[in-house]
């Protein structure tokens, strides 16, 4: 038992893979891709990393741009597109957060975010320094608050899950007034700091905040890892200052032991492990696409679900042209009760009833025509569900384009009006609402559609290897689940460009 | 088959991968073209008149269909406040007026300046999706106030699905005929 116990699952321990009950894989290395280790290469990085002032100094600015859109939503303008808070936030960060920051740097996000940071703040007592001494749970630093335990029962991401889909539910809503975007930002500011106040470390970010879930979901794509060098150092090393803490910095805030860390999913990117390992056995590694592949529970398999239909659900809402649907969904202005619970209904139920359905359906046949009666259903449907992963994250960066496009222009003007009362700070004010190359729009989705399947398939053949010792049973397997991966490929093209 | 799998074993893994990606362009290219060269029909060009009534926020008809070369006659209606209509690809932009016959109508590409127009003729010279949207904010749900214009043969449709059952096809042939190697 490593020691501070942690719990099972955030800790990415050894737990049996599902491919070990499978039929016959040996256990992956720690590593199976060829990574190139950027602090080795580029030891300024390293020492840019280890000092400790760098969240601080990166989070700040942050946290002033934050709390002027918050600003912003309760003071500015109530139209959405004159308004910073619409603007910066659901067309600029999303964009910027899908297509740049998590396909290429993980979860980088979660190092400059501005809504647990206050909590962390309150924990530590500190900005910036380090609070050695007796800590709860054998930390090595102090930590102010209760430091309970989060409940079990929730260790997971369901939670997230549930919020992310009641907040897609208003999300016609919360994209369009920015009232009610500052209300749920700022709610959720308030809930990290109360959270942090009763449970340990980043309590919120792990189990409940809804960014979280997909962040974690689509970093395992990422090109960017941290992770160690020398997993046996880790397992001879007892002290495990990335674990507890220690003078140069705390233990790991997000209840992960690097050492044994196979995945990105649940790295928040603090970088307090480079700081705290005395061996700089830690380092950031350079990786090719998609390398994590391993999903690890039904809330994980979930979430790619969840992703997947909502990029389909707002390209009919949002992007599509029928106004009854709009209707629906834009409960506040309308008042339609009977559509909006009906729109709720048909988002739950298609996430969380008929797509799992679908691909249950998919693995069991696959499963069938494997003919290979000791493979686990449940293996092969979580573990298949990583299809989705892919194919999700290009789903949301084709969808996003003509965000960006369409509306990109909103961004000049805001940027010199961010609060819509006139103003023309920059002399973009003015600027006019006009799409950006609005035909090629379609010629940018259709690529970035046809890559995700492509790496759909390819990721997901490696894990039908892995399930399967026979090519030809893996390749029937899979079929099944390919054919699904087409069919709602197309299904998105349809909506884009059809 | 037997040959070459033994074949396969002694070619360097780099001559592998580009025969891989070879065949994978190959499939998708040719999903492509059948796709396109299938479904290129469109029937015999009309003239149409059609009304576009403007409400928030949606456009009714929400999708207009059309073969290529038809002459489109739009006449544009709001039904309450104020709204656009931006038609992407075809250089048109109008601002309705709630209970007027005529829109203020504009070339984006020729200025700003706007004539008054009962009815603004498309000829349907481009193909595919063509959305025409809100150019003029009427409120929350604006930037997302949008129809579409479909003119057939919408070859951007029929080639990326014929692409995708390319390439779904082309990845299960790769995966079957490189594995005996690879699982050595
Ligand atoms: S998990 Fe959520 S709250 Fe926590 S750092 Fe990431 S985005 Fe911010
Ligand atoms: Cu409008």
């Amino acid at each position: 038992m490593t020691p501070g116990s942690q719990p099972a699952r955030p800790l990415e321990a050894p737990e049996p893979a599902p491919a070990a009950r499978a039929p016959v894989k040996p256990a992956k290395p720690i590593r199976d891709w060829p990574g190139v280790d950027l602090l080795d290469r580029y030891p300024f990085v390293r020492k840019v990393l280890k000092w400790r002032p760098l969240q601080f100094w990166l989070i700040w600015p942050n946290v002033l741009f934050f709390a002027a859109f918050l600003y912003a939503g309760l003071f500015g303008s109530p139209v959405g597109s004159r308004n910073v808070m619409i603007v910066f936030v659901w067309i600029f960060w999303w964009f910027l957060l899908i297509a740049l920051l998590v396909p290429f740097l993980s979860r980088a996000w979660c190092t400059v975010c501005p809504l647990p940071v206050f909590g962390e703040w309150l924990q530590r007592l500190r900005f910036v320094g380090v609070r050695s001494g007796e800590g709860p749970k054998k930390q090595r630093t102090r930590m102010f608050g209760l430091n309970l335990e989060w409940p079990r029962a929730l260790q997971n991401i369901w939670l997230q899950n549930l919020g992310f889909l009641c907040l897609a539910s208003f999300s016609a809503l919360l994209v369009t007034r920015p009232i009610v975007s500052t209300f749920v930002l700022g709610g959720m500011i308030v809930l990290a700091v109360a959270l942090s106040l009763v449970f340990r470390q980043r309590a919120f970010c792990m189990y409940l905040c809804p960014v979280s879930g997909f962040l974690g979901l689509y970093s395992m794509t990422s090109t960017l890892a941290v992770r160690v060098k020398d997993p046996t150092l880790c397992r001879s090393h007892k002290e495990k200052e990335c674990l507890l803490g220690c003078e140069s910095g705390y233990g790991c805030p997000w209840f992960q032991y690097v050492g044994g860390m196979t995945r990105n999913n649940y790295c928040g990117m603090c970088f307090e492990c480079v700081k705290t390992c005395p061996y700089d056995n830690v380092t950031v590694f350079l990786r090719p696409f998609c390398s994590d592949r391993l999903l690890k529970g039904y809330d994980e398999a979930f979430k790619a679900f969840i992703m997947l239909v909502l990029a389909l659900v707002y390209s009919v809402t949002l992007l599509g042209p029928w106004g009854t649907v709009k209707d629906w969904a834009n409960i506040s202005e309308v008042g339609n009760w009977k559509g909006f619970g009906l729109y709720v209904l048909a988002v739950f139920g298609l996430c969380l009833g008929v797509f799992p359905a679908l691909h249950l359906a998919m693995t069991w046949l696959g499963r069938r025509l494997a003919n290979e009666p000791k493979a686990r259903l449940g293996d092969s449907f979580v573990r298949y569900a990583y299809v989705w992963v892919p194919l999700g994250l290009f789903a949301w960066i084709a969808f996003s384009v003509p965000l960006m496009a369409v509306n990109g222009a909103y961004i000049l003007s805001t940027l010199s009006d961010p609060l819509g009362h006139g103003w023309d700070l920059f002399r973009t004010g003015s600027v006019q609402w006009h799409p950006l190359l609005p035909e090629w729009i379609g010629l940018v989705q259709l690529p970035l559609l046809l890559a995700g399947l492509y790496v759909s398939l390819s990721s997901s053949w490696r894990i039908g290897r892995e399930l399967y010792a026979d090519s030809h049973k893996a390749l029937l397997s899979l079929a099944p689940t390919w054919a699904f991966a087409a069919t709602m490929t197309v299904a998105l093209m349809c909506f884009f460009v059809g | 088959m037997a040959l070459e799998v033994v074949a396969d074993v002694a070619r360097p893994r780099a001559r592998t991968r580009w025969r891989t990606a070879a065949i994978l362009a190959a499939a998708v290219g040719l999903g492509a073209g059948a796709g396109i060269l299938l479904f290129n029909t469109s029937g015999p060009p009309k003239d149409r008149d059609i009304t576009i009534y403007a409400k928030q926020y949606s456009f009714e008809p929400p999708i207009i269909r059309a073969n290529r070369g038809d002459r489109l006659h739009l006449k544009l209606v709001s039904l309450d406040v104020v709204h656009g209509f931006y038609l992407e690809g075809y250089d048109v932009d109008a601002e309705i007026l709630p209970q007027q016959k005529n829109a203020l109508v504009r070339h984006p590409s020729q200025g700003d300046q706007r004539v008054e127009q009962e009815e603004i003729t498309v000829v349907a010279t481009q193909t595919g999706k063509f959305r025409y949207r809100c150019s003029h904010t009427c409120g929350a749900l604006h930037p997302f106030m949008s129809g579409e214009l479909i003119v057939a043969p919408n070859h951007s449709l029929h080639g990326g699905i014929g692409a995708s059952l390319g390439l779904l096809v082309g990845f299960a042939l790769v995966v079957r005929r490189r594995e005996p190697t690879a699982a050595a």
